[in-house]
């Protein structure tokens, strides 16, 4: 299977903090891969790492076969890679309308997705005037999704989707998530490891900057001490 | 075929439609292209007085309010780099004093006419932001701030400095400008009101179309969250510099009318002074609503001139108390608060009460 993403052994500092201190992971094309790991172990910031917000001083990043590492950050963006930050990172003093086509990358791009995404949230088409700040934490999570489906990511990377959302939400979101790994490859950050467990079908385990474990998810789920050891859920 | 949501909702633009949405504005426009004519007549002179520069208090009154527009130019500038693109310039006031001393070395050490003077403007205006903008990617926020207070201190220093005193006439000011006859704020009063005061209009407009544009969305997201809209691809860099050559271009246009309008250009405008009564202007009239800047500069300026005559020397206090009032019960300005409709006099008592040392502490908010 081809790799769509592949980080070899990348070290990050945030400030003079040696954050990852060595991870590696490959995301081939076409599936859904969870980034499994406890609280500080450096999942978000693995992200922030292929997208340049936090660049990578070791290592390399390669997306489609082309070394990313030490681009700028919009450069990464525009290659094809769209991110769901965690906190329901939308632009709350512009509308749900707006929201989405600022994200377009070339004109008439919401115009393409807009039916796909309205079918994946059909509450967005209902707010499409409303300004960001007056959503539901739902809403604004289904939202940042939506934002990152306007362009033609072939990658995206979603953080928590399910953090601090009502359980039929959460439903709600997986089955979005689901749908639109169709079209693109998902990289899962995921705290919730129901949630992720369901969604992936390869997953990578980090600890405390290391990715120290992958494999399949199905493999994962039968193996309590790993999960024990590692994620701390029973 | 279905037409796309996207289409249905994008904005009609015919003439009538624009004519509606906007009838208050053009009232307002009327309203003060007919403002000096009004005063005059009630005064027993005649609209005739006007037209020949004539008429005593009217021709005053105009004066008051081209100095409102020229402030208002200036605070719109410094909304749109502050209130939309959420930049923090302590250094704007040189936006404007460049604008105001080119436009005088121009007309009176180069012998340029208007138009010419107008274009050095551009060039001058454009420099001065690349120069702002050279910064821009290095630092942020309150460094930011401080960088371009930098900036500005030394073009104060310069302007008042001895050896410039031949151009910028130093310490004392620049004097004996001689702007050309149809703009002449002495012989031609009634043309510069007219001109200055569509000015504010075209330029209040234009921000509001640029603001409204996918760019000016962009300059919101950076304001909200500069990392967000990196990451949805955009070089946010190129973006502020936009902002910043915009809000230049504007402010050395308020500069040139200041320079026409007053008859001295007094180093004070390339202070610090005059970069806080920008932010002042906004304050009040409510951040990054465009609207409030217009708002802004006409309370600003008309307070001023009010309380200073009805009150002389107590004025200043007043002024103060006026502002800490504005302050804690319209924090989002008086247009933001309007916008919001929400005027809570309670919570601005608590905040008056926590300021005077007599509230109770406030529980969490």
């Amino acid at each position: 299977m081809e790799n769509l993403l592949e980080l070899s052994n990348i070290h990050t500092f945030i400030g003079q903090f040696h954050i990852l201190e060595g991870v590696s992971l490959s995301v081939p094309k076409g599936s859904i891969i969870a980034l499994l790991g406890r609280n500080g172990a450096g999942k978000t910031t693995t992200l922030k790492s292929i997208l340049g917000l936090t660049p990578p001083r070791q290592g390399s990043v390669l997306f489609k076969g082309e070394p990313i590492q030490g681009r700028r950050s919009f450069d990464i963006a525009a290659k094809g890679i769209g991110f769901v930050p965690e906190h329901r990172a939308i632009f709350r003093d512009l509308s749900v309308l707006e929201n989405l086509r600022i994200a377009e990358r070339q004109k008439g791009d919401f115009e393409r997705k807009e039916q796909f995404i309205f079918e994946l949230f059909p509450d967005l088409k209902r707010l499409i005037k409303l300004p960001g700040t007056n959503l539901s934490g739902g809403q604004q999570q289904m939202l940042a999704v939506a934002r990152a489906l306007v362009p033609d990511n072939e990658l995206l990377l979603i953080d928590e989707p399910s953090e601090g959302l009502a359980p039929v939400i959460i439903e709600q979101m997986m089955a979005a998530i689901q749908q639109l790994s169709a079209q693109s490859t998902v990289l899962l950050v995921e705290q919730n490891f129901v949630v992720a467990s369901k969604l992936a079908q390869q997953y990578v385990i980090i600890e405390e900057g290391q990715s120290v474990k992958h494999g399949r998810m199905a493999d994962l789920v039968q193996d309590k001490a790993t999960i024990h050891r590692y994620l701390g859920a029973a | 075929m279905q037409s796309t949501l996207a289409n249905r909702t994008a904005e009609k633009t015919s003439l009538a439609d624009w004519w509606k949405a906007n009838r208050g504005l053009l009232g307002l426009l009327i309203l003060l292209i007919a403002f000096p004519f009004l005063l005059a007549l009630s005064e027993g002179q005649s609209i005739g007085d006007v037209l020949a520069n004539e008429a005593g208090n009217a021709k005053f009154m105009q004066g008051l309010l081209i100095e409102v527009f020229i402030l208002a130019i200036y605070a719109l500038s410094y909304d749109l780099i502050l209130g939309v693109t959420g930049l923090l310039s302590f250094g704007h006031a040189m936006f404007f004093a460049a604008g105001a001393y080119f436009t005088g070395i121009a007309f009176k050490n180069l012998g340029w006419g208007a138009g010419q003077t107008l274009l050095g403007l551009v060039v001058v205006a454009v420099v001065q932001a690349l120069l702002f903008g050279v910064v821009l990617p290095r630092v942020k926020g309150i460094t930011f701030a401080l960088v371009t207070l930098g900036l500005a201190s030394v073009f104060h220093i310069v302007v008042q400095s001895t050896e410039m005193s031949e151009w910028t006439g130093a310490d004392v000011g620049l004097q004996g400008v001689i702007a050309p006859e149809w703009l002449n704020t002495n012989t031609a009063r009634f043309q510069l009101y007219l001109l200055t005061l569509l000015a504010t209009f075209l330029v209040y407009l234009i921000y509001r179309r640029f603001v409204d544009s996918p760019t000016g969305r962009v300059c919101i997201a950076i304001r909200e969250n500069e990392g967000r809209a990196l990451m949805l691809g955009y070089n946010t860099f190129l973006f502020k510099l936009v902002a910043l050559v915009v809000a230049s271009l504007t402010a050395v246009l308020a500069g040139f009318f200041h320079t026409i309008h007053q008859p001295i250009v007094s180093p004070n405008v390339a202070s610090l002074g005059w970069t806080v009564s920008a932010l002042l202007i906004i304050l009040i009239g409510g951040v990054g609503t465009l609207s409030g800047a217009l708002v802004g500069a006409a309370v600003f300026r008309l307070l001023e001139f009010f309380l200073d005559r009805w009150f002389g020397n107590a004025a200043n206090f007043l002024l103060g108390a006026v502002y800490v009032t504005i302050v804690l019960f319209l924090p989002y300005g008086i247009v933001g608060t309007w916008r919001l409709r929400s005027l809570d006099m309670a919570k601005g008592r608590a905040r008056l009460m926590k300021l005077l040392g007599l509230g109770k502490k406030e529980t969490g908010d």
